[in-house]
């Protein structure tokens, strides 16, 4: 019986597919360059920031938080039942795709509602990067409705099994990508530098 | 990951979430930032470990995604506090 460290540790596996992987690395390096940019333009300009911040909602913001994070656990509960061979799979993937049209409508209210003030793109500084970070990521909110609504369809019809269900870990990893940039955007956007 | 743990996941998730709203309550704009910092991270690493699955993934990988937010945090607290 070996004794090794690698032995005593449980299999250590990537779920998903490796190329999605990439296409993440990829993903947060882009948001990367964006997130870094809207700190260094706030340490350059905070007074206007702080202004424009005054134009956005923080219990919005946590909103849109609490919808995409119910979304995520959704899907994370469907390729657990999908592993465990339980019915149900696109019933759960459903009511992501239904806690996930909860965010788009909401930042669509909050877009209608910016723009009704004239805090458009080219309003300034503070605008131009929301619409950037904020319109970037609202696109791939878009993406993953889609790559959700594939999935579930795909459930539906018994396309997943238990040794067969690497595509559906990878649509959701990416939803999971979609979250773990929100988490950031959150308080970057909403909340640093709006207290007293 | 187990069904109670991926719900222990999103409670604490939605716990740190709402810390990080009244987070803006702190009277200084410094420790408003530490805390927020700090809480994003908690989140950010528990969506990595739990939602991705990374906890039990080969190390690179999930060094590489738990580096991420951490990178992120020391560059807005830089652009911040320097």
């Amino acid at each position: 019986m070996s004794t090794s460290p690698e032995a005593l540790l449980p299999n250590r596996r990537l779920p998903g597919d490796l190329a999605m992987w990439w296409f993440i690395l990829a993903e947060i390096t882009l948001f990367s360059i964006l997130i870094l940019a809207f700190a260094i333009t706030q340490r350059l300009q905070p007074a206007l920031f702080a202004a424009g911040r005054q134009a956005l909602d923080a219990s919005m913001g946590l909103a849109l938080t609490l919808s995409l994070l119910t979304s995520g656990l959704l899907v994370a509960l469907a390729v657990t039942r999908v592993r465990q061979a339980r019915a149900g799979v696109s019933a759960l993937l459903l009511a992501a795709l239904g806690s996930a049209c909860v965010y788009v409508w909401l930042k669509l209210s909050e877009y209608a509602h910016l723009l009704a003030l004239g805090l458009d793109v080219e309003h300034d500084t503070f605008f131009t990067l929301y619409w950037l970070l904020t319109g970037l990521h609202f696109l791939h909110v878009l993406l993953g409705l889609v790559i959700i609504a594939w999935m579930a369809v795909r459930a539906w019809r018994g396309g997943y099994h238990a040794g067969n269900c690497s595509g559906l870990e990878s649509g959701a990893l990416y939803w999971h990508m979609v979250d773990l940039v929100w988490v950031l955007l959150f308080p970057l956007v909403y909340l640093i530098g709006a207290g007293p | 990951m187990s069904v109670r743990a991926l719900l222990a996941c999103w409670v604490a998730l939605v716990l740190l979430s709402l810390a990080t709203v009244a987070s803006l309550g702190l009277p200084s704009a410094r420790d408003t930032l530490l805390v927020l910092l700090l809480l994003v991270l908690g989140k950010a690493w528990l969506i990595v470990d739990g939602f991705m699955e990374l906890r039990h993934a080969p190390w690179p990988w999930r060094a590489l995604m738990l580096a991420w937010p951490v990178a992120m945090a020391l560059g807005v607290a830089g652009a911040a506090l320097l």
